[in-house]
C-alpha cells in the first residue's frame, strides 16, 4: 500500500515536471513595455527622415506614376498626413515608431500597439479573438492579425485602403507581414525588439518590399498624450465666428 | 508719435496676420544642416501638435517687424525640456532655427534660451543629427 502511494507520488511528480517544462518550451515573450529608436537594422542607416529617398523599390509603372503624381503635388508645401493631424498608417506607422516611442501592452488573446504620434493605435488579435473577415473595417493601419511561431509574433495586415502618401505607397490589396522577436540587448543592457517586414502588393509592386526595424526597450518610460487637431479646430472656430460677424467667445 | 505708433502697429498686424496665413509649414522648406540664432521678443507663442508656433518681434536693418518661426511638436519639446509658463507673451527670447532654404526670415525651432536664461530643445548641433531633426520636424518623429 505504500509503495503504491509513493508509486503514485511520483508518477504526480514526473507529470508535474513535464509539464512545467512543456510549459516553459511554450512560454511566448512579453513584449509589454515601452520601446524608442533601437540600434539600426543593417542598411537602414540611423533615422529614416521623411523625405529621405526610399530604398530603390520595385514599382510597377502604374503606381509609380501615381506616387510621382503625389509628390508633385505635395512638394512645394510639404503637405504629409501628419502636418494634417492624420496618423501615419501602415507601413509607416510602425517604421516611425521610436521617433516618438511606441508602448506595447500584450494579452494572451490580444496586442495592443499605441504610437505616441498621433496617439495611433493598432490591434493585434489572436485566435479566436479575431473577427470574422466580413466584419474587418479597411483603414490606414488595416486589420491586424497576430499568432506565435515560437518565441516570434507573426503579424498579418490586411484590410488597408489606398495610400499613395507613404514612404513605401501600396494598394488597397497589400498586405504586411511582420516577425516580432526579442533580439538580445544592447550596450546600455536594453531589450531589443526587432521586427522584419514583407509588404506584398500585386497592384503596386513586381515583387516583395522587405525591411527590418529595431526598437530599444525603455525601462519604466511613458507615453506622452498627443493631440493634435486643437489648431484646426480654432482655425474652424474662427471661419465660423467671421461667418456670423461676431467675435470669438 | 502716434502716427507713428499706428503705422508701426498697423505693420505688425499686417505682418502677424501674413505670416499666420503661412502657418502649417512643412520641414521640406527648411535646411537642417544649419543653424541661426535668433532673438526677439515673443508676440505669439502656441506649443500645440503637430508644430510650436513662436511669432517674435525682432529689430534688424529692417527695423522691428514680425517673424514667425515654427518648431517641434509639444510632445517633443516636453521630452526636450519645455514646460509650460517657461515663454510669456512679451518675454526677450532666442530660438535657435534650421533656417528656411528660400533665405527668407523664419526657421524652424530646434532649441530655445528664455528671458530666464532657461534652455529647452535638442541641444546638439551635429550634422550627423540633422536626418533625426527633420524627422522629429515632420510630425511623425
Amino acid at each position: 500500500m505504500k509503495m503504491s502511494v509513493f508509486k503514485h507520488l511520483a508518477i504526480g511528480a514526473g507529470l508535474c515536471f513535464a509539464a512545467s517544462i512543456t510549459s516553459a518550451a511554450n512560454a511566448q515573450p512579453d513584449f509589454t513595455g515601452l520601446w524608442t529608436n533601437g540600434p539600426p537594422a543593417p542598411g537602414a542607416g540611423p533615422v529614416v527622415a521623411r523625405g529621405t529617398p526610399p530604398p530603390p523599390l520595385p514599382m510597377l509603372p502604374q503606381a509609380k506614376a501615381r506616387v510621382e503624381a503625389y509628390q508633385t503635388l505635395v512638394r512645394e508645401s510639404g503637405a504629409s498626413p501628419g502636418g494634417s493631424c492624420l496618423g501615419t498608417g501602415m507601413p509607416g506607422s510602425m517604421q516611425g515608431s521610436g521617433g516618438y516611442p511606441m508602448e506595447i501592452i500584450q494579452r494572451p488573446d490580444q496586442l495592443t500597439l499605441i504610437y505616441e504620434a498621433h496617439g495611433e493605435l493598432r490591434h493585434i488579435y489572436l485566435g479566436d479573438r479575431n473577427a470574422k473577415q466580413e466584419d474587418r473595417v479597411p483603414g490606414r493601419d488595416g486589420y491586424s492579425s497576430g499568432r506565435w511561431e515560437g518565441d516570434t509574433l507573426v503579424v498579418e495586415t490586411d484590410n488597408l485602403v489606398d495610400q499613395v502618401d507613404q514612404r513605401y505607397a501600396h494598394s488597397e490589396n497589400a498586405t504586411i507581414v511582420e516577425r516580432y522577436h526579442l533580439n538580445g540587448t544592447d550596450k546600455q543592457g536594453r531589450r531589443i525588439l526587432t521586427a522584419e517586414v514583407v509588404m506584398t502588393d500585386p497592384d503596386f509592386y513586381s515583387e516583395p518590399v522587405k525591411f527590418t526595424k529595431n526598437w530599444a526597450q525603455v525601462p519604466n518610460g511613458r507615453l506622452l498624450p498627443y493631440e493634435c487637431a486643437e489648431e484646426i479646430w480654432s482655425e474652424r472656430l474662427s471661419e465660423l465666428a467671421k461667418k456670423a460677424g461676431v467675435k470669438l467667445p | 508719435m502716434k502716427l507713428h505708433t499706428l503705422i508701426a502697429s498697423t505693420a505688425l498686424l499686417f505682418g502677424l496676420a501674413c505670416t499666420s496665413a503661412q502657418a502649417h509649414h512643412s520641414a521640406v522648406q527648411y535646411d537642417f544642416t544649419k543653424q541661426t540664432a535668433v532673438t526677439g521678443v515673443v508676440k505669439e507663442f502656441s506649443a500645440k501638435n503637430p508644430h510650436l508656433l513662436i511669432t517674435l518681434e525682432v529689430t534688424n536693418d529692417k527695423g522691428p517687424h514680425l517673424v514667425q518661426f515654427e518648431g517641434h511638436s509639444l510632445n517633443n519639446m516636453y521630452r526636450d525640456g519645455y514646460r509650460k509658463g517657461m515663454v510669456g507673451i512679451g518675454d526677450k527670447i532666442t530660438v535657435n532655427t534650421a533656417p528656411l532654404k528660400s533665405a527668407a526670415e523664419g526657421g524652424y525651432v530646434v532649441s530655445v534660451v528664455t528671458a530666464k536664461d532657461e534652455f529647452f530643445g535638442m541641444r546638439s548641433t551635429s550634422a550627423q543629427d540633422a536626418a533625426k531633426v527633420q524627422a522629429a520636424a515632420e510630425g511623425k518623429r
